[in-house]
């Protein structure tokens, strides 16, 4: 089976956000981007189809610029996908998720995977809209929100559950379609040593999306930070039900909160 | 010159979702009024459910009755979604912000070549384009944008619209057939659904009150005080790592960097210290609420509202209080 | 001039680390300090991650590791717990006089099965009767037949009770002094083995560390390593490699004391400001700083230097000496910054106190770090 596993470098979860001198974006000075949160997931989950189904291979994709692709690839690759595929665009298109799709859907289809794995969302500009565009782009099936991915080879078909609203959902899917993975439920595994050094050598092919295509307009006007916090109002009380019922009034008549 | 509406719809056992109301909601901002709105229904109870839009004052109900809808992924009403607004010609796709919803965006957005934007908070027209501000980095930042380009494709963030007023005329039922289809979208089964436990899934991460409990309530005997104090306020219910990471509760209630990230209206964090990991997940909560006896404790630094004292007192008088005042 | 950067390699080394001592090693430090726990279970996932033998060339199945390599992953596993670190690491000290002094034959024997899964390695040089004067064992090796008879005692010996194999070094001839020093493989398997019971310790607690007699302890000649007069330049020649690595270790300490007095000063409110905004603690953490980072340029550059080709025993000296006492000052001060509460067990920074002390005694004594600094300097002006 040939998987496909689309990863996105995010910055990593201690960055210090702070917008950049526009004050329309994230500054990039000092920030490590890494493979994190979803697609850590989506990877573990790749990796656990590879395990399970004999003669399967992982791929790799990811688009964006040098070096933050390279480096998620090579996580990856650390992590045991076998092949990695960087699709060279901008940061400006890799964060626009339809452009992202695009690019993505470009390096894909000629794949002609049976699967292709993402996370659900990204954990930087958090669209979640890449696994439903692949699946439109791809003209396949897609389905996002999703854990715990099966194979059922007698019935050709994908076996999984799906977080939603509802509760936890089972779905079964035909192969080729797209699928989201929720995060943090596979208990991603650490690359090892010497997996982290063999990935740095291991071979990356670069592709470029064939042709710019013209992307919606969505132009970034301002990126801010919530004003801090100036610590809490404390609640003064001689007993549990005088400040249950101080607490109470506060929420419902200055906060808002309560009806 | 603002843009004309078309609210995807999802109706949840015959019944139209809230989301689909709070999207009527940011769909007449940008429209300027609920008349610039229509509103698509599909799936077997689509007409019936057409009947609780009487007087929204929205342009019109597109009724596609078919039970491919019901059943089927949120794919397939992506299609329709997005074959009805090239129809009508509207500029701008809505969608509520839950999981089927997201999962439709991103599809109408792809079929339909439009410019798009998930979880917004705020949205305004702006000129030709359309303005949205959402939150980014699991709420610890926002991004504002504008969106050009003749179509524009929405995903709203629960809870963020208010519910419009119903106090418009009623509007006409058009009921149309379904789109062309395309096979392989038809291909997934939904098998069955296991009832939410308590606070699993996106019920943590979209409720509009989140209650979580950490290593103050002492012992897994006693975190039913956190659940009680949940279930008085119709909260999801939430957990520090401490408290997953003891079995306490299951790590899907984990709130923090390594679980998942909150933003309710009211976030209630009882016996949490409030260690960086934590913080992360639940900071860009509208309003903060600690409970804990360390008057020292950070969760007090990002609170709106502290009480220092015992929880094994306050926390029953709280949930005590909230019944009795929404008893009245 | 060399580069400071790291390669993108190096990089990846370092967050793997980092990311261990955070997620494993850092949650548990506290508790396994209190209870003086070995926690089997976290130098196994180290083991498995491929973080413990890091000097073992790859052709005897090891990472195979630069120093500048091995100093960068060390200094993080440190920042989670020094304790911890020093028994993940002290494979690496038991296992080099093989690398050094062993035969093609004897690496294949001796370093492949550490290399297919996790076993310990204890390195046995000191004795209750002296620690750093090398030369005066007592530690005899008698020969007999076609082999040795081991009698005597070593003392502070790291993972002793939880070893498979042991390094020792021990006299043929007392009377030959250094020249009289043989290094020899031991299995714990061998009759006469008998390591002791765990130490209760100030610091590192995590770690285990007792003592081991060799009781008529038959040893054949081919687990000798070298020739038999070779043992203690064998024993000198290890050390140089692995002193660095102390650098590292106690730049670890050191930035973890930093790390928590500078969020802590950004915390903790005194007359109406946060402690952060008051000079005297802008000072204190400033000076921490220096010393931390000048600790860490040190070590670096002693590895650079051994790296390519330098025997490095000033370099490493330097590197191991200042590094150790720059982990105790800041520790130190990162208690003061904490105030009443660092001094509390409740905090973390008292057992970074603890702990940076033993990188002052152990693997050379600062004192015997001196005299070396202060030999080589004087041999440049001699």
């Amino acid at each position: 089976m040939e998987i496909v596993v689309c990863v996105k470098p995010v910055p990593e979860a201690e960055t210090r956000l702070r917008p950049d001198a526009a004050g329309t974006a994230l500054d990039p000075e000092g920030v490590k981007y890494v493979l994190a949160g979803y697609d850590e997931s989506a990877v573990e989950q790749a990796l656990l189809l590879r395990e399970s189904i004999p003669g399967s291979r992982v791929h790799v994709v990811a688009c964006g610029p040098a070096p933050r692709t390279e480096e998620v690839l090579r996580a990856a690759l650390a992590l045991g996908c076998d092949v990695a595929t960087w699709v060279d665009v901008p940061a400006a298109s890799a964060d626009e998720p339809l452009s992202a799709a695009r690019a993505l859907a470009s390096a894909i289809s000629p794949h002609s995977p049976d699967l292709v794995l993402c996370g659900k969302q990204a954990g930087d500009n958090e669209a979640g809209v890449v696994p439903a565009a692949l699946g439109e782009l791809l003209g396949v099936p897609d389905l996002s929100y999703v854990l715990d991915v099966r194979w059922n080879a007698g019935a050709s078909r994908f076996s999984l559950k799906r977080a939603s609203e509802a509760g936890l959902e089972s779905w079964t899917v035909p192969a080729p379609c797209v699928l989201g993975l929720q995060q943090a439920w596979n208990d991603p595994r650490t690359a090892k040593l010497p997996a982290i050094l063999k990935s740095r050598k291991a071979p990356i092919a670069r592709v470029t999306p064939p042709s710019a295509a013209a992307d919606p307009a969505s132009s970034p006007r301002r990126f801010e930070l919530p004003p801090p916090r100036t610590g809490a109002k404390m609640i003064e009380y001689k007993t549990a039900d005088e400040a249950a019922t101080r607490l109470v009034r506060a929420l419902r008549e200055e906060a808002k909160v309560l009806p | 010159m603002t843009r004309t509406a078309l609210v995807v719809g999802e109706l949840s056992q015959g019944r139209l979702a809230g989301a689909t109301h709070e999207a009527i909601g940011a769909a007449a901002i940008v429209s300027g009024s609920p008349a610039g709105v229509s509103v698509l229904l599909a799936g077997r109870s689509a007409r019936t459910a057409a009947g609780e839009l009487a007087r929204s004052g929205v342009a019109r109900v597109v009724v596609v009755e078919d039970p491919r809808f019901d059943a089927g992924p949120p794919a397939v009403l992506a299609v329709q979604a997005a074959a009805t607004a090239a129809r009508i010609g509207v500029g701008v796709v809505v969608v509520g912000g839950t999981t089927f919803g997201r999962e439709i965006a991103g599809r109408v957005a792809a079929r339909w070549d439009g410019a798009v934007a998930t979880g917004v908070t705020e949205v305004a027209p702006e000129g030709e384009s359309v303005r949205v501000r959402r939150p980014v980095f699991g709420g610890r930042a926002t991004e504002t944008r504008v969106l050009g380009g003749p179509r524009v494709v929405l995903a709203i963030r629960p809870h963020a619209f208010p519910t419009p007023a119903s106090d418009g005329p009623t509007p006409p039922i058009e009921v149309v057939p379904a789109a062309d289809l395309p096979a392989p979208l038809l291909g997934p089964i939904r098998t069955g659904v296991e009832s939410a436990a308590a606070g699993a899934g996106p019920g943590l991460s979209d409720a509009a009150i989140v209650v979580s409990g950490g290593r103050g309530l002492r012992g897994p005997e006693n975190f039913h005080l956190v659940e009680e104090l949940a279930a008085s306020l119709g909260a999801a219910v939430g957990a520090s790592r401490a408290v997953t990471d003891a079995g306490w509760r299951p790590g899907s209630l984990q709130v923090g960097q390594t679980g998942k990230a909150v933003s309710p209206q009211l976030y209630i964090a009882v016996g949490i210290s409030g260690a960086i990991q934590h913080l992360v997940g639940m900071v860009s909560s509208r309003v903060i609420v600690a409970i804990n006896s360390d008057a020292s404790a950070p969760i007090f630094r990002v609170a709106d509202y502290g009480v220092v004292g015992d929880l094994f007192e306050i926390v029953p008088a709280l949930t005590a209080e909230i019944r009795r005042v929404r008893a009245t | 001039m060399p580069d400071f950067s790291l390669s993108p390699e190096q990089e990846s080394l370092r967050d793997l680390a980092r990311k261990f001592a955070r997620t494993e090693m850092t949650p548990h430090a506290a508790e396994c300090d209190r209870a003086a726990r070995f926690p089997e279970e976290i130098y196994r996932k180290a083991y498995d991650l491929g973080l413990m033998n890091l000097n073992v060339p790859t052709e005897f199945g090891g990472s195979g590791l630069s120093l500048l390599d091995q100093c960068l992953i060390v200094e993080e596993l440190a920042h989670g717990c020094a304790g911890m670190t020093t028994s993940i690491i002290a494979n690496c000290l038991a296992l080099e006089p093989i690398l050094l002094g062993g035969t093609s034959e004897q690496k294949e024997r001796f370093l492949a099965p550490f290399c297919r899964e996790y076993h310990l390695a204890s390195f046995c040089l000191t004795e209750p009767s002296g620690g750093s004067d090398a030369g005066a064992l007592r530690t005899r090796a008698r020969k007999d037949g076609d082999g040795y008879v081991l009698d005597g005692e070593k003392c502070f010996i790291t993972n002793a009770p939880h070893a498979s194999l042991y390094t020792v070094f021990a006299t043929v001839d007392p009377a030959l002094r250094h020249k009289g020093v043989a290094a020899f493989v031991v299995p714990r398997s061998a009759p006469g083995v008998l390591p002791g019971k765990d130490e209760e310790k100030m610091g590192h607690r995590a770690s285990s560390t007792s003592t081991v007699r060799f009781e008529e302890v038959r040893v054949p000649e081919s687990d000798r390593l070298g020739p038999e007069v070779d043992g203690f330049s064998l024993a000198m020649r290890t050390l140089d490699q692995t002193r660095t690595p102390i650098g590292a270790l106690a730049t670890g300490i050191a930035q973890a004391a930093l790390d928590h007095a500078a969020a802590y000063s950004l915390k903790r409110q005194t007359f109406g400001k946060a402690i952060a905004e008051h000079q005297a603690i802008q000072i204190k953490l400033a000076n921490m700083a220096q010393a931390v980072h000048a600790a860490r340029l040190l070590t670096w550059h002693a590895a650079w230097a051994i790296d390519h080709g330098a025997r490095g025993t000033l370099e490493s000296s330097i590197a191991k000496c200042f590094a150790s006492d720059a982990a105790l000052h800041v520790a130190d001060e990162a208690i003061q910054t904490f105030g009443g509460y660092g001094y509390m067990k409740e905090y973390p920074v008292e057992k970074l106190l603890r702990d940076a002390k033993l990188t002052q005694i152990y693997e050379g004594a600062n004192e015997i770090q001196r005299t070396v600094i202060a030999r080589e300097l004087l041999r440049a002006y001699a």
